[in-house]
């Protein structure tokens, strides 16, 4: 009994160092939790079921092939790697996150048997690259504002059966755009941004 | 004990596994290349003939003596809208064909057609035109053909802060360059021969709500813009670049601080800090004086004057601004402490009387006001909106008295929040000397709430509604500048194109479901029209091509379709620019041919 015990406390410290050390522990941040109403609860334990051809799609579309951050490289450009696994339809992962504006070069995957593509914006115009089945490539972007992007898959009906993918840029107006006024009431849990000067 | 032990060794490795990707890509050689979009059409030239490298500040000044061109904004610095080419006149107008069309049809993620629309004045120079469209495009093209010359798109977040749809009024060109104001506020100077940027610079805020819409306009060694977002509570402002490396050299904000003059009229201590007051129309400019005539927008919030008593200056005002240092050498407010979103933005049309320099301007609050431009003292006041009854403005003091302000439970108010007039221009014919105005005649359902101010979301402190029996219809009325009305053409939809007037004694007019009109100029009669299928709201221009006259004019209706046509909500959209020539004259000269016989 008392063995049992002691194996339940190791077991559950083991879990608890295991998930401190990841993403998961993130998830349980009061902001983080404060975002899980109902209906996102919901929607989360319905991924099982929506996952599949023929039923809702939506839940897949920014719920599966999660996020990831692009690295910087010492030559400035910003480096990804994305993921297009068989018979899914989706971006491993699907929202890339920039630290800051500036060049993203994404080398893409295709582990599919079928063709897809990638049609993503860009400064000067939309760039394009075809992925025939079991190919990779490298494609840049170059995306200069804070805000967010999107990319997508022209084939067919890709983008609407899960193969829409985010560009995240992060960071601020530059100074000398932002307007002379004191920091201002924000919305939500929002921080207001630094003052200028 | 044992199995347990496992069960939870093999749990936290689960857990472990969980934690990261638990497949890599496969380490394959790489095979596939990217390429511009535009690169797989094989019919584009991807240059255009290096016609912008002389135009030059003096060319501009000088406009009227170059009318086969449309150098700027307005085709001339006085803000007429009037060109003296008479190839196409009232005579001959009924041959008025398509000559090219040029399709810019909307691609990728577009959650609403009517938020995009072809709201621009193409600019023409020696035979190219310059075009910018909504979502940060560019093109140059063939303007005796509709040939895609080259092709130019920023990329624009999809979470920029719009007000009323995603439009842009134009680019400015001049050595060598074109400038661009994108949606999130990006200045760009285009070579001009590519579409490639020369320089960039980022002028707005968009985390605070700004956001830009208007054409720039070139003023010496200067391009000059104006922001957007009054409905975000933003601090409005005006911002002049040097031509050539993109340096800013004043920046002007439409809402003064603590201490400056006109900081009197904010009753209220933090009220400035987000008073509207954005300027997202391009101006006008005297030579002679050196004097920059552009206007500002609404106070915010649009509805709810309780933050902010007082006069609101310099909101919904024309600001005369010395275009060197940006300072203010006089003002003239047009609507005292809005609360009906009567953004004073329009155009001013500079024109004389009598040896003395005016200006006109068609306010959205229904009336016309002609003052004298070297001094701003009023001239005269003359409503050109009948319904009117927001409040009454006195012709002699430009008092405003019988003030019928939003209330909690909504009231009707004429005109709506779209104004008498909404953006799109007035035009002055040079050769009747008359002036020519478009009119919205729809009221609306104004309720006015307090809203606590956040920044980067909208601000209206209040709302607006406009019913399919609130439409009245509109018109184009034609005034001596005098304020005597000559004629008055009635539409059934309110009237949100600019109008244009040429010395063939036409004046044209687009409608918001996609009939573009020639009024005969003297007596407003209609003398011929064309349906393009998709709405007008936007700036048409004419030039000529050897020796051929053009009319084009870009249409796809949308935008702030809600505020000024709401019964139109539904109609086909489009984004297609019209050319149009007399038959006889089209068919000769340009059109290379797509093929040849063997
Ligand atoms: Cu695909």
């Amino acid at each position: 009994m008392r063995s049992w015990r002691l194996a339940g406390a190791l077991g559950l410290s083991a879990a608890l160092l295991v998930l401190s050390a990841c993403e998961y522990a993130g998830l349980f941040r009061p902001s983080v939790l404060g975002q899980v109403d109902p209906e996102m609860a919901t929607l989360m334990n319905e991924l099982p079921n929506l996952d599949e051809p023929n039923e809702a799609i939506i839940g897949r579309i920014y719920a599966t092939g999660g996020a990831s951050r692009a690295e910087l490289g010492s030559d400035g450009i910003m480096r990804d790697r994305i993921r297009i696994p068989k018979d899914e339809y989706l971006w491993y992962p699907a929202v890339i996150i920039m630290p800051r504006g500036g060049t993203l070069e994404l080398d893409i995957t295709n582990e599919d048997h079928r063709l897809h593509a990638i049609f993503a914006a860009s400064n000067g115009d939309r760039q394009i690259m075809s992925l025939p089945a079991a190919t990779r490539g490298v494609i840049r972007v170059q995306l200069d504002q804070p805000g967010y992007y999107w990319f997508g898959c022209p084939v067919e009906n890709h983008l609407g059966r899960g193969m829409l993918g985010l560009v995240l840029v992060k960071g601020e107006v530059p100074p000398e755009a932002r307007l002379d006024r004191p920091p201002q009431p924000q919305a939500g849990n929002r921080r207001p941004p630094r003052a200028h000067h | 004990m044992r199995t347990t032990k496992l069960a939870f060794v093999a749990a936290a490795a689960s857990l472990l596994a969980g934690c990261y990707p638990s497949e890599r890509a496969p380490n394959w050689p790489v095979t596939q290349r990217q390429e511009p979009f535009k690169q797989l059409d094989a019919a584009m030239r991807h240059s255009a003939p290096p016609v912008a490298d002389a135009v030059t500040f003096e060319r501009i000044v000088r406009a009227r003596s170059e009318p086969h061109n449309w150098l700027t904004y307005y085709g001339a610095y006085d803000g007429h809208r009037f060109s003296s080419l008479r190839q196409i006149n009232t005579d001959n107008v009924a041959r008025l064909r398509p000559a090219w069309t040029f399709q810019a049809v909307p691609i990728g993620i577009i959650p609403k057609h009517s938020e995009f629309t072809l709201e621009a004045a193409p600019i023409v120079v020696d035979g190219v035109m310059f075009l910018a469209g909504w979502d940060g495009y560019v093109w140059a093209l063939d303007a005796a053909t509709g040939e895609e010359l080259w092709r130019y798109r920023h990329a624009i977040p999809l979470d920029t802060p719009l007000c009323c749809g995603n439009v842009n009024r134009g680019v400015a060109v001049a050595r060598g360059k074109v400038f661009y104001s994108t949606p999130n506020g990006h200045l760009l100077a285009l070579d001009a021969r590519t579409g490639e940027p020369v320089w960039t610079k980022i002028w707005v805020d968009v985390r605070a709500g700004e956001s830009s819409t208007m054409a720039p306009l070139i003023v010496k060694n200067m391009v000059i813009v104006g922001s957007s977002g009054a409905e975000y509570g933003v601090r409005g402002h005006i911002d002049a670049f040097d031509i050539d490396t993109g340096q800013r050299i004043w920046r002007r904000y439409g809402v003064p601080k603590p201490g400056e003059p006109g900081s009197e009229t904010w009753g209220n201590e933090e009220a400035w800090q987000r008073g509207g007051g954005s300027a997202w129309i391009t101006g006008s400019y005297d030579p002679a004086l050196d004097l920059l005539y552009w206007n500002t927008s609404n106070p915010s919030p649009d509805f709810d004057g309780s933050p902010r008593p007082g006069d609101n200056l310099y909101t919904d005002s024309v600001l005369a601004l010395d275009p060197n240092t940006g300072e203010i050498r006089w003002h003239y407010q047009f609507t005292p402490h809005d609360v009906w979103d009567y953004s004073g933005v329009n155009e001013n049309i500079l024109f004389e009387e009598g040896g003395r320099k005016l200006l006109a301007h068609f306010d959205k609050n229904g009336y016309l006001f002609v003052l004298d431009r070297q001094t701003g003292a009023r001239v005269r006041i003359v409503r050109f909106y009948d319904r009117a009854n927001w409040g009454r403005i006195d012709p002699a003091t430009g008092a405003v008295s019988d003030r019928r302000e939003p209330t909690r439970e909504g009231i009707e108010i004429c005109p709506g929040p779209a104004g008498a007039k909404e953006w799109p221009h007035a035009t002055y014919s040079q050769q009747t000397g008359l002036l020519y105005t478009p009119v919205v005649d729809a009221c609306a359902t104004f309720r006015k709430f307090p809203m606590p101010f956040r920044e980067g979301l909208s601000w209206h402190g209040g709302d607006f509604k406009v019913d399919r029996a609130q439409v009245h219809g509109g018109a184009v009325k034609a005034y001596r500048p005098d304020g005597t009305l000559v004629w008055e053409w009635r539409s059934r939809h309110p009237i949100v194109a600019s109008l244009l007037s040429t010395a063939g004694g036409l004046v044209f007019v687009g409608t918001p479901d996609g009939i573009f009109i020639a009024l005969d100029a003297r007596s407003g009669r209609q003398v011929w029209q064309f349906r393009t299928g998709s709405g007008i709201h936007s700036n048409p221009v004419t030039y000529s091509v050897n020796g051929t006259q053009y009319i084009a004019v870009p249409t796809g209706a949308g935008g702030w379709m809600k505020g000024f046509s709401p019964e139109l909500l539904g109609h086909e959209r489009g984004g297609t620019l019209f050319a149009f020539s007399l038959a006889d004259a089209a068919s000769a000269g340009a059109q290379s041919s797509a093929g040849s016989p063997r």
